[in-house]
């Protein structure tokens, strides 16, 4: 008895000591700006309402997320623009979606210098992120503009969130977006409460507010939960972090796999919906509507093609499907950030100024 | 309910806690509805399998010690492997020689209405048939008295922590385990944990960190030479440490409860030669194969010819319960290939003289020997990972250069816990090795021993953010 209490007491000493001696070296290793991977590594196991609190006490570090994508702020610039826009100039590409999408747009700018091009993006954003703006940003587009709606496949299971926050556990920018329920032959919107950054930074000093914000995410978000929002005053233990972000992935995992599955939320009659009405609208709107169908580097994710090509062809809408072009089985395609190589991306562009031309 | 997930561990504490306070019968009867219990967890209509086998294989046994009439005996046992192999045969491999004799005929240009069969792979069948098949060949061979409990022999066919993925216990073993009384020690139950501690990093840190490196490539259009060879270097580790960190895990868990599980692994990448490979990788099935097939076929009496033809045939069979396919087959004749081969190289001789290396000299001769080695198990392991025949001739014609391919080397980088836990690993096996003691860590002071229990968790925290998968080897 007396050897196994002092087993285990010394082994957890012996924790303990090294989870003081690695809580003291990453603050010395982060100011002599050594083994900067290595320091994410811990940060990305901080609570979310840790990592937001320290994004919004420090603007400046990099990797912030805490600013962008808010809608509000979105449609507030895209109204300036518009307002501001020479009809000369002729129509305009207004795209919705993420990266992915920016760096396709980057490249056809490069092709066709006269084009035009309007961003609305968030990072990694899930389709009712784009779809959503898409909407709310009808006043913002004119008769012969072309709209381009992003569908990235490992971001179709965060339809049944509200926010990155929920589900990007290691970067959970803050930016929200509504969710969609089916409702008759349609779709529901149901907004988030907070939509704008300011709104966001105002729940810290709210108690009232913040609760009613995590009621919502509570209510409506499928990947809300205590693993990844609960006891943040842990996050003063790097092997605490370490353990929450093994828990909050494999939870966050679980919840997307259940997704993808259809047992929680209905995504594919969603997002076949999405592509309807984003079709129709625009059309009704005189404008030209291109779906971009990234298919994403991971085997397991939603193959856009087969779920939403009869929907497309049924609409007489364009699209750009990636994987027409690119295997995205062959790692030689992706950067190791998981985005397309630029030649790749030059490819898609190409493709996309042979659809709008 | 995997062992590498966090509602397996939450089971064993109930187990466990039960078992602690309950006296050995009633021990017995607990694991034996917690061990159903667990494989109810995957699907509880294959329950119905493992339990016909008990029922069946319980009154066989039980049967044929009794006969004295050696017909009547071999009755007994010719009904018990019609009704394992039966099960094996129609659960495993129907689907598999249905499609072959299909694609047969239409080679030859009779085409078939294709015939499809969707049959779910109960997990861990051939686990469990071939530890039956093992109590009834060794009651026939008069080398076992049967079980008298029948619960206990439940227990001996299901017992949780070895019942999907191996090691496949012997009768002799594991009965006498379940039947006598255990006795619970500490120094049992620190062994126990710091198996399913070294078990853990093997399958969450390292195999399950280098997976997406190991998929990337063999799904790949159009991968590199170079990126096939570290591709295939990789998933030797991957397979090895998903495998034996079940093993680890399992043999760990048992030992928690008192049960003397046998060792699966005993660093097999250190084999320098075939024959050595066999001796220390998956102990069980290769023990196995050599007392119930390879010796049944005549071992190696009667003259070299029927000795080599025995290892092929065993070694194809071997393959073969890997899994219905035909890549498995192949990787089962390139293993009784080598076996044979080297034994018209090296024959009896070197027996016994393996592992020996005398002098700065026979040390460089024997890494040597080990590296290149690596790398025809390597070869085999491509074979195996394979998923058609196609991919092995593009895979083995770009690295000997008769397909062309881009120079450019695209595998992900696994991730760094990986490499620091695969460092651990190597100088744990290099420590086991050399000390040729398993405990080897027991010997040290309790503070330094302690410090590399909590360095291990440490690590697997590290590195057990990477999404987990299930055992390689459930699927078999």
């Amino acid at each position: 008895m007396h050897k196994s209490v002092s087993v285990i007491g010394l082994t957890i000493v012996w924790i303990l000591v090294l989870d003081v001696l690695v809580a003291g070296v990453l603050p010395l290793a982060e100011r002599t700006g050594k083994a900067g991977s290595l320091i994410q590594y811990f940060e990305y196991g901080r609570s979310v309402p840790g990592k937001l609190d320290v994004w919004e006490d420090n603007p400046g570090v990099p990797g912030n997320l805490y600013d962008v994508a808010w809608t509000d702020e979105l449609l507030e610039r895209s109204a300036e623009r518009f307002a501001g826009e020479d009809t000369a100039n002729g129509p305009v590409v207004r795209s919705y979606g993420m990266s992915f999408v920016n760096r396709i747009m980057r490249q056809a700018e490069k092709i066709d210098p006269e084009l035009n091009w309007d961003s609305h993006s968030g990072p990694g954003a899930p389709p009712n992120f784009t779809y959503a703006v898409f909407e709310s940003d009808q006043p913002n587009r004119r008769q012969g503009d072309v709209a381009v709606l992003g569908i990235l496949s490992s971001a179709v299971p965060s339809m049944a969130a509200m926010s990155n926050s929920t589900w990007a556990f290691e970067q959970p920018a803050p930016y929200t977006y509504p969710i969609f329920r089916l409702q008759g032959e349609g779709l529901q919107r149901i907004d988030p409460l907070v939509t704008n950054a300011e709104q966001f930074r105002q729940l810290r000093a709210d108690p009232a507010a913040r609760r009613e914000w995590y009621a919502q995410l509570r209510e409506q978000d499928f990947f809300y939960g205590p693993q990844a929002f609960g006891m943040s005053w842990l996050d003063v233990s790097p092997f605490a972090r370490l353990v929450r972000r093994s828990v909050a992935t494999t939870t966050l995992q679980q919840a997307k796999n259940k997704v993808i599955e259809k047992e929680t939320y209905p995504y594919n009659d969603v997002l076949i919906r999405m592509v309807r009405e984003f079709s129709r609208t625009a059309k009704a709107d005189g404008q030209r509507p291109v779906v971009f169908l990234i298919q994403s580097r991971n085997p397991r994710d939603v193959d856009l093609l087969t779920l939403l090509k009869p929907t497309l062809d049924a609409e007489e809408a364009d699209y750009l499907a990636t994987a027409e072009f690119v295997d995205p089985s062959d790692p030689a395609a992706f950067l190791p950030d998981g985005h397309y190589k630029a030649e790749r991306d030059q490819q898609f562009a190409e493709q996309f100024l042979a659809i709008i031309n | 309910m995997l062992f590498s997930e966090l509602n397996f561990w939450a089971f064993f504490a109930i187990v466990g806690g039960l078992y602690v306070i309950l006296p050995h019968k009633a021990q017995n009867r607990m694991l034996l509805v917690a061990s159903y219990v667990f494989y109810a967890a995957w699907d509880w209509r294959f329950l119905s399998l493992i339990m016909l086998s008990t029922v069946v294989d319980y009154i066989l046994g039980l049967r044929m010690a009794k006969e004295t009439v050696e017909q009547r005996r071999k009755l007994f046992l010719y009904i018990s492997l019609a009704l394992n192999l039966g099960m094996l045969g129609i659960f495993k491999y129907l689907g598999f020689f249905v499609e072959s004799f299909e694609a047969l005929l239409a080679s030859v240009g009779f085409a078939t209405d294709p015939l499809v069969l969707s049959i779910v792979l109960p997990v861990g069948i051939s686990f469990y048939t071939f530890q039956t098949l093992s109590y009834t060949f060794d009651i026939y061979r008069r080398d076992l008295e049967p079980a008298e409990d029948f619960f206990d022999f439940a227990l001996f066919v299901a017992f949780f922590p070895q019942l999907v993925a191996g090691p496949i216990e012997r009768a002799k073993n594991l009965l006498p385990n379940i039947a006598l009384p255990r006795v619970l020690t500490w120094k049992n139950f620190e062994r126990g944990a710091v198996l399913c501690l070294l078990g853990l990093l093997k399958k969450i840190v390292i195999a399950d960190g280098i997976a997406p490196s190991v998929d990337a490539i063999y799904a790949s259009p159009d991968p590199s030479r170079l990126d096939i060879i570290f591709a295939t270097w990789l998933f030797a580790i991957q397979i090895y440490c998903d495998f034996s960190g079940y093993t680890d895990i399992a043999r760990g868990v048992a030992k928690m409860l008192g049960f003397g599980l046998m060792r699966n692994f005993a660093q097999p990448y250190f084999a320098s030669d075939p024959q050595e490979f066999w001796r220390r990788w998956h102990i069980s099935l290769s023990t196995w194969l050599r007392d119930y097939l390879y010796i049944s076929l005549g071992g190696n009496r009667g003259g070299s010819f029927k000795t080599y033809r025995n290892l092929i045939a065993t070694m194809v069979l071997g393959g073969l319960w890997h899994g219905a396919a035909w890549n498995f087959v192949l990787w089962g004749s390139f293993q009784g290939g080598l076996l044979a081969v080297h034994r018209a190289i090296a024959g009896r001789q070197k027996a016994g003289a393996e592992g020996v290396a005398r002098g700065l000299k026979g040390m460089a001769v024997r890494v040597l020997s080990i590296a290149a080695f690596f790398q025809v198990v390597c070869y085999g392991w491509l074979l195996f990972r394979a998923t058609s025949f196609d991919q092995i001739a593009n895979f083995t014609g770009r690295i000997i250069g008769t397909v062309s391919a881009p120079a450019v080397v695209s595998v992900p980088t696994p991730p760094l816990a990986a490499f620091l836990c695969l460092g651990l690993l190597f100088v744990w096996d290099l420590m086991t090795e050399k000390s040729n003691e398993v405990h080897f860590y027991e010997r040290w002071p309790t503070p330094v021993r302690t410090a590399m229990y909590a360095s291990m968790f440490y690590l697997l925290a590290f590195g057990s953010t990477t999404a987990t998968s299930t055992f390689i080897y459930f699927q078999f």
